[in-house]
């Protein structure tokens, strides 16, 4: 009953934070598998000194905790000139951290592909955009798109630690409320519910998309 | 017809694999390539095909030079890429392990190379595809996936996904090399068929029955050269290179 | 400062290895629960892993943190921080043991039983060990994850490592420094971690077992 009394006292101040975990998810996630495609062509095509470089700079982000990033973007883009709202600079933390996760996940997709395909795809005379459009994004999509969902869904839960650089998101805004009520931990139930329902929401967009993206035979024959 | 003179290769860690090939391949003619593994007849049929560069010597197709221009100077450069496909678009090549594209059915495998090369209405593109099928006898599974067929109607579709191109010439890779033994029949059949419509094809192969029977002419490989060639009753009969004998000693 | 790094790098994996035994523990404890037929204790397994799974760690450790006093449970930010990891860890674990057991190939497990084992025997003698191989890596992975997990516990105020950066921050703006010793303390450790798993993995691999890393 006390919770009750409080969520219908409370509730509707959750709206704006989970506005901004919204945004900040969606903008980190479309920059994560950006910045994750393009290390990948990088580490497809490139030299070796660049590929050792990627290489490297995946396997520092793969073992560094994200908030360190957060913490090196936010207390460190001011010292050398860059002064960006909290928002964008925890951001970026996640779309860097999450993007060498990314291009992992891509790059085994790619690997899935029997390189003898290569050779038939020439052989048909496709081009080389015509053979990554026919040929390799729509295998790659169907092998990488469950992990990716997953590395989304982590994403949105790592939203949660731009509130240690006081950005008003969801666990921000339950912060600001135990300190404003006084109330022990429901303001973190609801967040929690809330995170949950995200949560559910991406699993059943990823599930869609994979239904999407899965093969089915284009021509109709007789 | 193919004629190809003086062709050389050399693997990156400076293995000679092809030595001087001088061949020419008349139209409607069969031509078997036998010989050891690592005599370097899968990479001439690659070269052929241009699935591998070569270092020198030169392929025509009906008198125009393949793949590379002559510059300045006796050095050469190679066609630009848009030139080089539709150069390819003129050759079918059939692959030892299939290489269907997984993600699409029999149909779509077979309708890929024409929607995508000739720009064609897809309802023609569809309509030769779903001929071609029913030629190699694959009426039935035209909305079956790679995996849902045997090797040898994965095989057979990859015919008919060469044979879609209208090639006027057709390179076989040991196309039976990967299949079970009671699945070879059906795709010989395939090619025995094609040989009646004269059909120009470059094969190599380690089944010297099927060889005497459908070739005009056999090959043999030794080290990069052509050290022997000849109709197959002369050739695999009386041979005259030793280390073709001893190759024909040790075959079944 | 490389003093207090390395102290707060110390406590990190005091932290992590609370959280990894007792998620473990946990974890192993859990995992049957979602293999009984009794339908109440299965949803119960997916319910708490659901839950654990799908929230943010953070918002798990402030929920703790908060709660706890709450119910007049206060012992400090360690045991809280081990509780909070504990929790959290558990879920994970138990998922990869529930895998590693669902690997196993029915061939093995009828052969097993038609060896006419006593069922205690049986999950000793040939569930656990195949089970095991299946679930090494994956475990392996979850292991490491708990090291970089230990970091969010600073936000509610558990001095460690990435607490003892931002201190360092606070008071000197020595911002890349601290920062990037704290990184590179975390790599060592983190890659550590991963490294025992794989040397784990290959002397079990040597004593028959084959483990299949994914």
């Amino acid at each position: 009953m006390r919770f009750l009394n409080w969520l219908a006292a409370y509730g509707p101040s959750y709206g704006s934070g989970l506005g901004w975990t919204a945004l900040i998810a969606l903008w980190a996630s479309v920059g994560a598998i950006v910045w994750g495609s393009v290390l990948l062509l990088i580490r497809l095509s490139g030299r070796r000194w660049v590929n050792l470089a990627v290489e490297g700079y995946v396997q520092l982000f793969r073992n560094t905790p994200v908030l360190l990033s957060i913490y090196l973007i936010y207390f460190g883009f001011p010292l050398i000139g860059v002064v960006w709202p909290a928002v964008i600079c925890g951001g970026l933390a996640l779309v860097l951290q999450n993007g060498a996760y990314i291009s992992e996940i891509l790059r085994g997709g790619v690997k899935a592909i029997d390189l003898v395909q290569f050779d038939a795809a020439k052989s048909l005379g496709l081009s080389g955009w015509g053979t990554f459009r026919k040929v390799v994004l729509p295998q790659v999509l169907v092998y990488a798109l469950p992990s990716l969902g997953n590395q989304v869904i982590l994403l949105v839960k790592d939203t949660s630690l731009l509130s240690a650089i006081s950005v008003a998101e969801l666990t921000m805004n339950a912060k600001l409320l135990t300190e404003q009520t006084g109330a022990a931990y429901e303001a973190f139930v609801v967040v929690a519910v809330l995170y949950l329902l995200l949560v559910v929401v991406l699993e059943l967009a990823a599930r869609s998309a994979l239904r999407a993206v899965r093969w089915r035979p284009r021509y109709d024959a007789l | 017809m193919i004629t190809i003179q003086g062709l050389r290769k050399c693997f990156p860690n400076g293995l000679e694999v092809l030595r001087g090939i001088d061949l020419a391949i008349g139209d409607g003619e069969v031509v078997s390539l036998i010989g050891r593994s690592g005599s370097g007849k899968t990479t001439l049929l690659r070269c052929i095909n241009f699935l591998e560069e070569y270092d020198a010597g030169e392929i025509r197709l009906d008198g125009t030079p393949l793949w590379y221009r002559a510059a300045t100077g006796g050095a050469r450069t190679r066609m630009p890429e848009p030139a080089i496909r539709a150069l390819r678009q003129q050759m079918g090549i059939v692959f030892q392990q299939f290489n269907l594209f997984p993600h699409m059915t029999a149909l779509e495998n077979v309708c890929l190379g024409p929607s995508f090369a000739h720009k064609r209405p897809e309802a023609e593109v569809k309509a030769l595809a779903q001929q071609l099928l029913e030629r190699v006898g694959l009426g039935g599974k035209m909305r079956s996936y790679p995996y849902q067929l045997s090797g040898g109607e994965q095989q057979r579709v990859a015919i008919a996904r060469a044979l879609a191109m209208r090639p006027k010439v057709l390179l076989l890779d040991e196309i039976t090399s990967a299949l079970d033994p009671e699945l070879v029949g059906e795709v010989l059949e395939v090619i025995r068929s094609l040989v009646l419509e004269r059909m120009m094809m470059v094969i190599v192969t380690h089944e010297l029955r099927f060889a005497r029977e459908i070739s005009h002419r056999i090959a043999y490989l030794s080290r990069g050269q052509i050290t022997e060639i000849g109709p197959p009753g002369e050739l695999l009969d009386n041979p005259q290179d030793s280390t073709l004998k001893e190759f024909l000693r040790r075959m079944p | 400062m490389l003093r207090l790094l390395l102290q707060g790098a110390f406590y990190t994996l005091v932290l992590a290895v609370a959280g990894i035994a007792g998620g473990t523990t946990l974890g192993l404890l859990l995992t049957p629960l979602g293999f009984l037929r009794a339908r109440p204790l299965r949803a119960f397994y997916h319910v708490f892993i659901f839950f654990t799974r799908g929230t943010p760690l953070l918002v798990l450790a402030l929920l703790i943190f908060y709660g706890l006093p709450a119910m007049n449970f206060s012992q400090g930010p360690y045991v809280a921080g081990t509780i909070v990891l504990t929790i959290y860890s558990s879920a994970f674990f138990a998922e990869v043991f529930r895998g590693g057991v669902l690997a196993i190939q029915r061939t093995h497990l009828e052969s097993g039983r038609s060896l006419g084992l006593a069922p205690l025997a049986f999950l000793r003698r040939i569930i656990a060990p195949l089970a095991l191989r299946y679930a090494l890596p994956p475990y392996v992975n979850v292991c490491v994850m708990m090291v970089k997990a230990s970091s969010i516990l600073s936000i509610i105020s558990v001095w460690e490592l990435t607490l003892a950066a931002r201190e360092i921050i606070e008071r000197t703006l020595l911002v890349f420094t601290a920062l990037g010793i704290a990184a590179g303390l975390y790599f060592i450790m983190c890659f550590g971690v991963d490294r025992l798993g794989r040397r784990v993995e290959r002397h079990l691999m040597r004593r028959g077992f084959v483990g299949e890393r994914v």
